[in-house]
């Protein structure tokens, strides 16, 4: 018999048993048989057979000890013990089990969210042999997402040629907006589709290692400028879910701007791209992305390098071939790309900038990255603790436990159980508790990890992130189940195996009256929770703070939409063109303010807060006669009636009118209080007139202020009031605003039929409330603050329950020495800070301990705070004060009952 | 001399040279076997027989199966593996080295 069928009778040794059975029963029977040819009695023969037969127990235990591995039995016996007491003791393994298994799906979900986002590689052979390049660059603004990675088309040429024997190098287009595309299929007046387009160079998915699936790649030869129709790669996903999967997709064309494009092929079903959090859907040339003229254009810097070192080349290696090439680059075209006037020093700081070559086997480093990479180690960690608090709850409710169970196990050892046997049988509870909890923690995190990424989305573009649980999940869980068998049954195992025969007899083993080794325990739980609640409190407080700042602006009612203008102007010269549109924000913003329930309605250049990823900084503007130039505020394009819907108060002057954008160049402005104070101090800024920039060439334009408005925020909810200069819209711009009387949700659907009723080929491609744009500037903190809150209430749960249980174990064990105190008049006080004493000392400890921890765990959280310090006094009173109500409530009940103690029942209690 | 029982590690060498002179043979049968064949001498136990076979065919001299008889009941029948063929050589060796070994020692003291 092999070692397997060894280990598969361990597992069912009640078949083995019957097995055995049988074969004795045979050979009784054939001596029956041959009892009755000697001429006995049936009876007289069974009965003969059956002693001669002997014992038919021993003759069990003798041969299933040579068909079983006793050990593997051993453990099997312990597990099946294991179970019945687990079973027994319901309350508490119930507490267990629920701790436990939160805290590990809170991790697994936690794991899987960073992986997916930040650790997963690519899925194309050899990732690691991916490389990205980068500079290091000032971010242009406080919280503004450092692009650190755009280059110029004529650099990408430059880097693809020096390169060329330690690397093949593509470009490609990154951190891209949904673009609209109308796919040409038959049916008239198609609606464009949003559609997440990436630009790449034509080799690169080659070097990628992308396969086809159907149909081919972009090849080299399609790279090429200007073209009129261009072909297109769809990803699996998008062919899927746009086409059905139907074969005849290949040729199929749509239309983006100007170009068309062929669909050639199809990629790979496991590759949805480079941007780990968005599914990219269609890859087209690189050179399409602009006439042949503006990829010339060195300062229009808009391609992502990656590519794939070599075989033997590391990065450094590269990184010095590029670093060459990229200072000589900047060195040749400082003048064009640098503005007229640029200081020696900037200019020698821009050409010294350090070239980064990274690895890019997890993909390209994507917005959602940038910004989640923080958050969620953030998250990790408070997971983490609260794996922790569970971990030294369930040791302690162990340990507790195991005091029930001394003389169970003192027994055992008299019987002659030897110390490993003691400890198999705890750490075999353990491991089934364990492995319940992951099970349960699975199932947990495959929900808790979805409903994460959905906190981590924007309306108009969902964040995708692959979480569902694969071999990596499973080989964290299996780790975690590990880690938490350690973490939590070292102790009961190492105080269970510890158990002398001769306890077993003494009066109920006491040994000591003195919690022990809980008070660590709970020391570690309660210094674990204070951190967890202090920065989860920091996190909270600062997510309160952002939610009500002044914005300056009403955002009630405030519904945003986009519309596709593309199929609406057409063709024709730019005079045409800009005509229709200034005629169109008339008619449009003249229709929807005549709509029922419409209060107002305006555009702008682009919607309010629009978070990190707008571009802020505005033309340099410079005042006649005066010393400021070059000042940079804010600047944008809005139409007449925008002020009346956003609720901002025109304070002097007046609002744009509808002549204001009338060609030629409009030149009536107006600017909000913060400019009018800094650059216009005690004078009234209307009637006052300054220049701005008109382009890069150095150019200035005349621009006169006619009124002065509250300062409103423009790009995020952290910034500070900043100068900002209003111009007239003369056309639609990417935001329309529109406020109504009750929810703008209510009247959504026919405000889009209005449009198309202006013009058929208008379509509104995105609609969402003010509100919700605005929160989405602070998707982190919101994230952070409500999964903080959530565990911080989960670690001081936790927490209750342990104290809770270590309390009532402490009353236990010292009920004999409560009655001989209470028996001997011992005040009431005095009894219960028996009681309480040790545990209290473990809390105050706890949490001098957490704070110190907490104080230095808020440095990670720095940047994420708004408005609160780690120092502030409510940043510290505020948890201290939960944790002690919360260990106030726990310790009630057991405290309560010592003083219920009768001193007669407690002496007779043995 | 007693019909005895007492034969200690010959137990395996018995039942492996019955199995290749006889081939598959149940667990009674094989008893019935030593007993026969030792002219009632030799009687084995079942108490020392049944856990002998199961060390048997645990360290992989012979392999079981169950079979269902004439009489429709479940009777297992042991068989000798290659590996028991090869132990049965080496135990034969053995034995005759230790009963040559013991008469030796009988006929010269």
């Amino acid at each position: 018999m092999s070692w397997l069928s060894r280990l598969i009778n361990a597992f069912r040794s009640e078949r083995l048993d019957r097995d055995i059975d049988d074969e004795a029963q045979f050979h009784v029977e054939q001596t029956t048989e041959e009892l009755i040819r000697t001429g006995l009695l049936p009876e007289e023969a069974a009965m003969r057979a059956r002693e001669l037969f002997g014992g038919r127990l021993q003759l069990r235990e003798a041969s299933r000890d040579a068909k079983l591995i006793p050990w593997i039995e051993s453990l099997v016996q312990d597990a099946h013990f294991g179970v019945r007491i687990l079973l027994k003791e319901r309350s508490i393994t119930v507490a267990a089990l629920l701790s436990l298994s939160l805290a590990v799906g809170a991790c697994t979900a936690a794991f899987s969210l960073i992986d997916a986002l930040m650790l997963r590689p690519l899925p194309v052979p050899e990732p690691r042999a991916l490389v990205g390049i980068s500079f290091q660059r000032e971010a242009p603004f406080p919280g503004a997402a450092p692009r650190d990675d755009s280059f110029s088309y004529p650099f990408l040429e430059n880097a693809r040629e020096v390169s060329g024997g330690r690397a093949e190098l593509f470009g490609m287009t990154v951190w891209g907006p949904l673009q609209s595309a109308v796919f040409d299929d038959g049916t008239p007046e198609p609606a464009p589709e949003k559609v997440r387009i990436q630009w790449i160079s034509g080799n690169g998915l080659a070097v990628l290692g992308v396969r086809p699936m159907l149909g081919r790649l972009l090849v080299e030869a399609d790279d090429r400028p200007d073209e009129k129709l261009s072909v297109a790669v769809i990803s699996y996903g998008f062919w899927m879910r746009r086409f059905g999967g139907s074969p005849s997709v290949l040729g199929q064309t749509f239309t983006r701007n100007d170009t068309r494009f062929q669909i050639v092929g199809v990629t790979q079903k496991d590759f949805s791209g480079v941007e780990p959090g968005y599914l990219n859907d269609v890859w087209v040339p690189l050179m399409a992305y602009g006439s042949a003229r503006s990829l010339r254009n060195p300062g229009n810097e808009r391609f992502a390098i990656c590519g794939r070192l070599k075989s033997g080349v590391g990065p450094e290696q590269l990184r010095q071939t590029l670093q060459a090439a990229f200072t000589n680059f900047r060195k040749e075209h400082a003048s064009e790309l640098l503005r007229p006037g640029t200081s020696p020093e900037r200019i020698a700081r821009y050409v010294d900038t350090r070239l980064n070559v990274n690895s890019a086997a997890q993909g390209h480093r994507t917005f959602l990255r940038w910004q989640f990479e923080r958050p969620l180690w953030i998250l990790a960690t408070v997971v983490g603790l609260v794996l922790l608090i569970a971990c030294s709850n369930v040791a302690n409710l162990f340990v507790a436990r195991s005091a029930a169970r001394r003389r169970e196990m003192a027994m055992r050892a008299a019987l002659g159980g030897g110390r490993k046997r003691l400890l198999q049988q705890v750490l075999i509870e353990n491991c089934l508790l364990a492995i319940a909890a992951s099970t349960i923690g699975l199932g947990l995190a495959s929900v808790f990890a979805p409903s994460i990424v959905g906190l981590m989305s924007t309306t108009g573009d969902p964040t995708y992130l692959d979480v569902h649980p694969d071999g990596r999940v499973f080989v964290f869980l299996a780790f975690m189940s590990l880690l938490t068998t350690l973490l939590f049954g070292m102790a009961p195992a190492l105080r269970a195996s510890a158990s002398k025969p001769l306890d077993a007899f003494k009066d109920g083993g006491r040994q000591s009256a003195r919690i022990g080794l809980l008070r660590p325990i709970l020391t570690a739980q309660v210094a674990f929770s204070f951190v967890v609640l202090f920065v989860a409190g920091l996190l909270l407080t600062s997510f309160y703070r952002l939610t009500s700042v002044d914005l300056g602006f009403s955002q009630k009612n405030v519904l945003l939409f986009e519309m596709d203008l593309a199929g609406t102007l057409g063709a024709g010269g730019s005079g045409v063109r800009a005509e229709r549109a200034r005629a169109l924000q008339v008619e449009v913003l003249d229709r929807l303010r005549h709509f029922p329930g419409v209060q107002g309605a305006g555009t702008s250049l682009f919607a309010l807060m629009g978070g990190a990823t707008t571009p802020v900084l505005g033309p340099p503007i410079r005042f006649a006669g005066s010393g400021i130039e070059r000042t940079r505020p804010h600047f944008l394009t809005v139409s007449p009636g925008f002020f009346a819907t956003m609720q901002v108060p025109v304070l002097s002057g007046r609002d744009f009118t509808n002549p204001d954008s009338e060609p030629p160049m409009p030149n009536a402005v107006i600017v909000n209080q913060s400019f009018a104070r800094q650059f216009f101090p005690n004078k009234d800024a209307v009637g006052q007139r300054f220049q701005r920039m008109i382009d890069d060439d150095g150019s200035f334009g005349d621009l006169e202020i006619v009124g002065v408005v509250h300062d409103a925020k423009y790009n995020n909810l952290r910034e500070p009031d900043a100068p900002t200069v209003y111009q007239p819209a003369r056309g639609v711009g990417s935001a329309v605003e529109v406020r109504t009387a009750g929810n703008p949700i209510s009247i959504a659907p026919a405000l889009r039929k209005l449009i198309q009723q202006v013009d058929p080929s208008l379509h509104v491609v995105r609609m969402t409330l003010q509100s919700t744009h605005t929160g989405e500037t602070i998707l982190q903190e919101r994230m952070l603050a409500l999964l903080g809150g959530f565990f911080a209430l989960v670690a001081v749960m936790l927490s209750a329950v342990g104290l809770y249980g270590v309390l009532g174990y402490s009353m236990v064990q010292r009920t004999k020495e409560i009655g001989i105190r209470m028996a001997l008049g011992a005040p009431l006080f005095h009894v219960v800070r028996t009681v309480t004493e040790d545990v209290a000392v473990a809390i105050a400890v706890g949490i001098t301990v957490g704070l110190a921890g907490g104080f230095a765990s808020s440095r990670f959280v720095s940047s994420l705070l708004f408005e609160v310090k780690p120092s502030d006094f409510g940043s510290v009173a505020l948890p201290l004060c939960f944790l002690l109500l919360a260990s106030g409530l726990a310790a009630i009940r057991p405290a309560l009952r010592s003083t219920r103690v009768d001193p007669m029942t407690a002496l007779r209690y043995e | 001399m007693d019909r005895q029982d007492s034969l200690n590690g010959s137990i395996p060498l018995i039942v492996l040279k019955i199995l290749t002179q006889r081939g598959p043979l149940h667990g009674y049968a094989i008893g019935a076997h030593i007993q026969a064949m030792s002219d009632d001498v030799l009687r084995v136990e079942q108490g020392s027989l049944y856990p002998a076979l199961h060390r048997m065919e645990e360290g992989g001299w012979i392999k079981a199966k169950w079979i269902q008889t004439e009489n429709k009941r479940r009777a297992r029948l042991y068989e000798i593996t290659t590996a028991g063929r090869k132990q049965l050589a080496k135990e034969e060796a053995r034995w005759s080295m230790v009963t040559a070994a013991v008469g030796q020692i009988l006929q010269r003291a």
